[in-house]
């Protein structure tokens, strides 16, 4: 967490001002329904009015004023629909901002690429992509037309309440004025506690996304109570983190309904002074008119306070955001990966692949994972990696795959520095099987397709048969068609590594990148795995890491690795 | 596939209401402080509703002359409104997120009771969804319902009561618009947004399963250029979700409008009796108090209509959270088990086993002794059910028919952490977690010593690698161990297993993912580090440096004994 004060405040203000233009319909009708409840609070001060000074005067002969009855039942329906329209159009704003934000995040996301899992975990990943996202609906939704609303909306009602009683209208706007300083006392202590209850929430979601995934570990461990009893204290740890948000949050509420119980007590104690004072002179115009506008400043006090109260329920909302923001802004930048001037493609049919004098360190405390590494692979032909577990195969897959880029030297197809070429030709050129291919929520065969989409039926069942997906399809419950749930249930090591190479028959790319695609099969199946292998390798230049023993079964030139660097060649590699 | 199956056939169907009564009772803990909660509400509301009352009644009665309520009695009422709705609000919320945690820490340990053998088609990212959005909805259950609901209930006789006091006809009328406001139109929402939650909940869900396969996928979409498509997948779930909340939205906006409008004509109504219309008499003094109460009383009934709005997506989050412990399979928790026997000779007997009934047999007629303190190995290709066999002496899947017994004992006799408590197992999947490689280690045996730690590590043949690494022990792992390198996280899991003090060994392909030469060092060391224990040697070949007893081929869903 970079913590950047400047930067999140800078990402907060962009949001508010790219939420505002949408707000604008909430906020236009949040301020006529304010004007209308002024209306209405008028309609009911006079009947009032009108009944009392009936009952001062003696009862008897009073007439029936229907207008402002009606005119109060108009102003409701009105009032009624306005407030649907500005509910809609308050949902509608919060709405839009998560589709566009998260379609950033996911963004942010795919450019990062696998790096981006060596610093974060998916689980956490994920949490910002969903879950924060989703906790900046009540930002867009809420607090940005309250922001408004908060200042515009007791100005407006303040103007007809200083015309019609001066002296209320100073004791509600003194009590108004004094609400935002009790807001930014509080506010504040609830936006520094809410950065690190989020905090602890990640936390918690990550951890329990990591203990589900292991769950048989534990349990088969014998663990499970004391695991249990972890997620017990990280769930107390988030309840007092909360709470110590809540504690702040709720006293700027508070503040809120003292400076509006004041303002009633105050202004029923002063319009009821002057009521007295006035009683004594008999009925007259001006103890109607007090006792009208008395009781319309009485009623107009909660839709006074109503969009200060607004402002206070949302403050929350704009804590979530910043919070949001501290992870959002972590993230890389979604830029278009680049493509600088000159940037090429290379000749889709054999295509050479070199390493020149390459360096790469994941992290510098441990070394180098590579130390100047060269070799060459010319067209077609096939180059084993070989070395213990940690020497450098991986990082070089990595580097073949663009997904990171050397800190010196060059990695070079057909001649091309690989950061010349355009990502969508480079990843076309390309077929990749790892150790433990991922397996997508879905059926079989959408799994298989993931390599092509368009790819017909008939190249679909090419591809099955030639990587042997064929043999085990009739042990499965609905064939091609069987889902297959995370990490592949139901598939072993060697099935779901069949997939993995059908994936690469259909993609049928000039060069083919094998990452101890065997390191978890049995000979046995080994074998047959290595068969298909050799198939799908004819024509095609190929990089094999691996220190499987059967590795004979493929011709080719040979590099060993230890600590990174290159301690044996065979062949001319 | 016993397990999985449980989400999909024998899940007995559950109602909302079964549902929520069901975590209103797991809160049985927290009842005492919900219960303050609930009362602290009560009075903070009727402190308001006088509050209310009270102001408009000091102003009108000032032209009788006289002082009806007094500016003590207002300072009073004032003061103590604002105070216990603070506290009320501090309490309430405390209590729910302690209710809460006691939900989330149940619902883990329901799921770790049956989900031993992998989660199978339970996706982790909808469990992730699970614990965290839908127990986090159920807050709401208490602070926007339960509340409420209780306040409305105290609201409506007082409402009543006052108003009938004046004239019992507007009493009913406004009674009825009060009940309709806090009631019937909460109650039709709901009903109506039943679908609609549950298809929000499940959308939700399907988002956050895309964009785990999005994040977890990385390099395949890398590898594979798919950026674009699997991006416009994980966005149509999104969609998806957003087009649910917006007609959810569109449903609220008009539940609150109704609502609204039952207010104003309560008010409407008094305005009528305070005008003298329709012979609804009443004095102008009283209608100013009813006039305040009734504004104050339909205001703290809107809540209700969000309440309502939310009990679908609640009743849904219920039913999915309560789900899952009641779909647990049972077979681990027979009544009369009995602790694990000292005795460790385990004996297999005409064992059947076949993961789902749709599915070809593993085992067909399986016999198998393994004495106590033997060295034995199990070989086979994959796919002939070496890892079944783990799964069955573990207790993580259960036979057709035949016998296993531990000890002379019957395993489904034995109490599962007891039984697990004498078996180590190292698998393929056995996990590693993201937390310190001490952390990890410390999962096989809790008070192991540091030294203990170096021991494991010594014989796993991975200290070396531990000792260069700049935090030792304390080096973070990563997720499934991603800091290290495939080989080195296997033996970071082989020293977990082989700390436990367990007297069985079950070892399934140990030395995947090392190299040859490393696989020879670490077999030679597991002949000494695993003396006097019962070792299952689970693989596919043998290197020949292994120290064994007995070697059983399966084939054909039975064991056969090859040359030792």
């Amino acid at each position: 967490m970079s913590g950047d004060k400047a930067a999140i405040r800078g990402w907060t203000r962009t949001q508010s001002r790219l939420g505002r233009q949408a707000a604008r319909p909430v906020v236009v009708f949040g301020l006529l329904s304010s004007l209308l409840g002024v209306g209405q609070a008028w309609c009911v001060a006079t009947v009032l009015g009108h009944a009392l000074v009936g009952l001062v005067s003696g009862g008897g002969a009073q007439t029936l004023v229907l207008w402002p009855i009606l005119a109060f039942a108009g102003l409701a329906l009105l009032r009624a629909l306005i407030m649907a329209l500005s509910d809609t159009a308050s949902a509608k704003a919060g709405i839009d901002a998560r589709r566009r934000l998260r379609g950033e995040v996911l963004a942010s996301i795919l450019t990062g690429g696998p790096a981006l899992l060596r610093k974060t975990h998916s689980g956490e990943l994920a949490t910002i992509a969903v879950d924060r996202v989703e906790a900046l609906d009540g930002f867009f939704g809420r607090w940005v037309p309250a922001s408004v609303l908060w200042i515009a909306a007791p100005l407006l009602i303040l103007l007809p309440v200083a015309f019609i009683q001066p002296h209320a209208a100073l004791v509600l706007g003194l009590c108004g004025a004094a609400v935002p300083f009790g807001q930014a006392l509080f506010g504040i202590g609830a936006a520094v506690a809410s950065r690190n209850q989020f905090l602890a929430m990640t936390r918690l979601q990550a951890r329990f996304l990591d203990r589900v995934k292991g769950i048989a570990t534990i349990v088969l461990a014998g663990r499970a109570d004391d695991e249990t009893e972890r997620l017990g204290q990280a769930a107390e740890e988030l309840r007092q983190r909360t709470m110590k948000i809540l504690r702040v949050a709720f006293l700027s509420s508070a503040s809120i309904d003292c400076a509006m119980v004041i303002a009633l007590v105050l202004i029923a104690i002063m319009d009821g002074k002057q009521a007295m004072a006035l009683l004594s002179g008999g009925v007259s115009p001006a103890l109607a008119y007090t006792l009208t506008s008395g009781l319309f400043v009485l009623l107009v006090i909660p839709e006074f306070f109503a969009p200060l109260r607004g402002l206070a329920l949302a403050y929350q909302d704009r804590a979530h955001a910043q919070g949001a923001a501290t992870a959002i802004l972590d993230l890389p930048e979604a830029l278009p990966r680049p493509s600088p001037d000159g940037a090429r493609t290379v000749n889709a049919s054999g295509v050479m692949v070199s390493l020149e004098d390459v360096c790469f360190t994941w992290d510098p405390a441990r070394g180098p994972a590579l130390d100047h590494v060269s070799f060459t692979v010319p067209a077609g032909e096939t180059l084993i990696l070989a070395g213990p577990s940690g020497s450098g195969k991986s990082t070089i897959m990595e580097l073949l795959l663009g997904f990171i880029q050397p800190d010196s030297g060059s990695v070079r197809f057909n001649g091309a520095p690989l950061d010349s070429i355009v990502p969508d030709s480079l990843s076309r050129m390309i077929s990749w099987i790892g150790q433990k291919p991922v397996l997508f929520a879905g059926t079989l065969k959408d799994n298989i397709l993931f390599a092509r989409p368009d790819a017909d039926e008939a190249d679909l069942m090419a591809a099955v048969k030639a990587a042997a997906v064929d043999q085990f399809l009739p042990s499965l419950p609905d064939g091609l068609e069987t889902r297959i749930g995370e990490g592949g249930f139901g598939l072993s090591g060697g099935q779901a590594q069949r997939i993995a190479i059908a994936r690469a028959y259909l993609k049928n790319a000039p060069i083919l990148l094998l990452d101890e695609p065997t390191a978890h099969l049995d000979p046995a199946t080994e074998k047959s795995v290595f068969e298909s292998l050799q198939r799908l390798a004819l024509r095609r230049t190929v990089v094999l890491a691996t220190h499987s023993a059967a590795v004979h079964m493929f011709n080719g030139r040979r590099v060993d690795l230890q600590m990174g660097r290159v301690v044996a060649r065979q062949g001319a590699a | 596939m016993k397990i999985s199956d449980q989400t999909d056939g024998s899940t007995p169907a559950l109602t909302d209401r079964q549902a929520i009564l069901r975590i209103l009772s797991l809160w049985h803990r927290q009842a005492p402080r919900l219960i303050i909660g609930v009362m602290l509400a009560l009075v903070a509301l009727c402190l308001g509703l006088v509050l209310m009352q009270a102001s408009g009644l000091r102003l009108a009665s000032s032209v009788l002359g006289e002082v009806v309520i007094t500016t003590a009695l207002l300072r009073w009422v004032g003061g103590g409104r604002v105070i216990l709705r603070y506290a009320e609000r501090l309490f309430a919320h405390d209590a729910m997120f302690r209710a809460l945690a006691d939900l989330r820490v149940w619902f883990f340990h329901s799921l770790a009771q049956g989900a031993a053998a992998g989660l199978g088609f339970r996706r982790a990212g909808d469990m992730l969804s699970r614990l965290v959005s839908d127990i986090g909805t159920l807050d709401g259950l208490y602070l926007r319902i339960l509340v409420p609901f209780a306040c409305a209930c105290l609201t409506l006789p007082i409402l009543v009561i006052q108003l009938g006091r004046q004239s019992v006809v507007l009493g009913i009328l406004v009674g009825v618009l009060f009940a309709c406001s806090a009631f019937l139109v909460p109650y039709l929402i709901a009903k109506s947004g039943r679908a609609e939650g549950e298809r929000l909940g499940k959308n939700l869900a399907a988002l956050r399963i895309g964009v785990l396969d999005l994040v977890g996928g990385l390099r395949e979409i890398r590898a594979f250029g798919a950026e674009g498509r699997i991006l416009s997948h994980v966005q149509a779930d999104d969609a998806a979700l957003l087009a649910g909340q917006m007609r959810l939205a569109r449903r609220a906006a008009y539940a609150n409008a109704s609502a609204f409008l039952c207010g104003q004509a309560a008010i409407f109504l008094v305005l009528l009796a305070a005008a003298g219309a329709f012979s609804l008499h009443i004095s102008a003094l009283a209608a100013v108090g009813i006039l305040f109460l009734t504004v104050a009383a339909f205001e703290s009934a809107g809540a209700l209509t969000r309440a309502g709005l939310q009990a679908g997506v609640m009743g849904a989050a219920a039913r999915r959270v309560v789900e899952v412990a009641v779909s647990t399979p049972n077979a681990t928790q027979l009544a009369t088990q009995t602790d694990a026997p000292e005795d460790t000779h385990i004996h297999l007997e005409g064992v059947k086993f076949r993961w789902a009934p749709d599915r070809p047999l593993v085992f067909d007629g399986l016999t198998l002794d393994i004495p106590a303190g033997a060295r034995i190995a199990i070989l086979g290709p994959s796919g002939v059910g070496k890892s079944s066999l783990a799964a069955l002496l573990l207790k993580a899947a259960v036979p057709e028919a035949g016998s296993i017994t531990l000890g002379g004992e019957e395993i489904s006799h034995i109490k599962a952490d007891s039984l697990r408590r004498r078996m180590a197992w190292l698998s393929q999947a056995t996990h590693l977690f993201d937390d310190s490689i001490r952390a990890n280690l410390l999962l096989g045996r809790p008070d192991a010593t540091e030294d203990d730690l170096w021991k494991a590590l010594e014989d796993a043949a991975v200290a070396d690698v531990v000792k260069t690494l700049p935090d030792g022990l304390d080096t973070w792992l990563g997720e499934g161990g991603i800091k290290l390198s495939g080989g080195q996280g296997r033996r970071i899991a082989l020293a977990r297993t082989l700390l436990t003090q367990a007297p069985i060994l079950i070892l399934d392909e140990p030395a995947t993912g090392l190299d040859a030469q490393t696989e020879q060092d670490f077999l030679r060391t597991l002949n000494t580090v695993t003396e006097g224990r019962t070792v299952i040697l689970i693989a596919h070949r043998l290197t020949g440096v292994e120290t064994l007893d007995r070697i059983w081929r399966l084939s054909g869903g039975v064991a056969t004994a090859a040359a030792a």
